[in-house]
């Protein structure tokens, strides 16, 4: 039992740290502007229905290296300043997404009241980010 | 928690830089814990002990509240 204890820490410690070399900044900034420029560009061009979801997925991507990539120097006071920020992050990024539907309801009842549609399509994404948080929390207390 | 890093520092003709380099962390993570605004792990509070050669009690002291 203690074996498999050690194993699932070191395991959970190893995928824990892991970060893409300093390098991989400049491809995520590169990917993040190329594609904000071809989504502004694609506004005066018709174009197939599929360019619009493939270009806001490689953004997200773009933004998942950049925030994966390490700092020049990736020291323990990079790795405290990271977990905070993404400790704010998930916070604040699930307080928006639970009030931001409720927002765009209560605009569009304003404007177009017999259309206004309350759309949770972020439910899936935060069930998803919150389950996998607690049970690697609890995993990684559990072996520590 | 305070400390006199700054001091220390001095004493040993170290820039931030210099300390930087020697503990393999950056100028801003020396920056911080000199202003406070930073607690270094064990590790890092060794390194500078080492450095210093002086004890880590006389670099860091706790204060009221901590």
């Amino acid at each position: 039992m203690k074996d498999i204890c050690e194993s699932e820490r070191s395991k959970l410690q190893r995928w824990g740290k892991f970060q893409l070399p300093n390098t991989y900044k400049k491809i995520g900034w590169s990917i993040v502007i190329g594609t904000f420029l071809l989504m502004i560009a694609k506004k005066f061009v018709d174009e197939p229905t599929w360019v619009k979801p493939v270009l806001r997925n490689a953004m997200i991507l773009g933004f998942l290296i950049v925030s994966i990539s390490k700092e020049k120097i990736e020291d323990e006071l990079m790795a405290s300043l990271r977990a905070t920020s993404y400790r704010l992050a998930l916070i604040i990024g699930v307080l928006y997404a639970l009030v931001q539907p409720y927002v765009t309801y209560a605009i569009e009842s304003l404007l177009d009241p017999g259309n206004a549609e309350l759309d949770n399509g972020y439910f899936q994404v935060l069930l998803y980010i919150l389950l996998v948080q607690i049970l690697f929390f609890n995993a990684l207390k559990r072996s520590s | 928690m305070k400390n006199n890093l700054k001091v220390q520092r001095a004493i040993k003709d170290l820039t931030q830089e210099d300390l930087a380099k020697l503990l393999g962390v950056s100028r801003q993570t020396i920056n911080s814990i000199e202003k406070n605004r930073y607690v270094p792990s064990t590790v890092l509070a060794l390194k500078l002990s080492k450095v210093f050669e002086i004890s880590v009690n006389a670099i860091f002291e706790l204060e009221n509240g901590d």
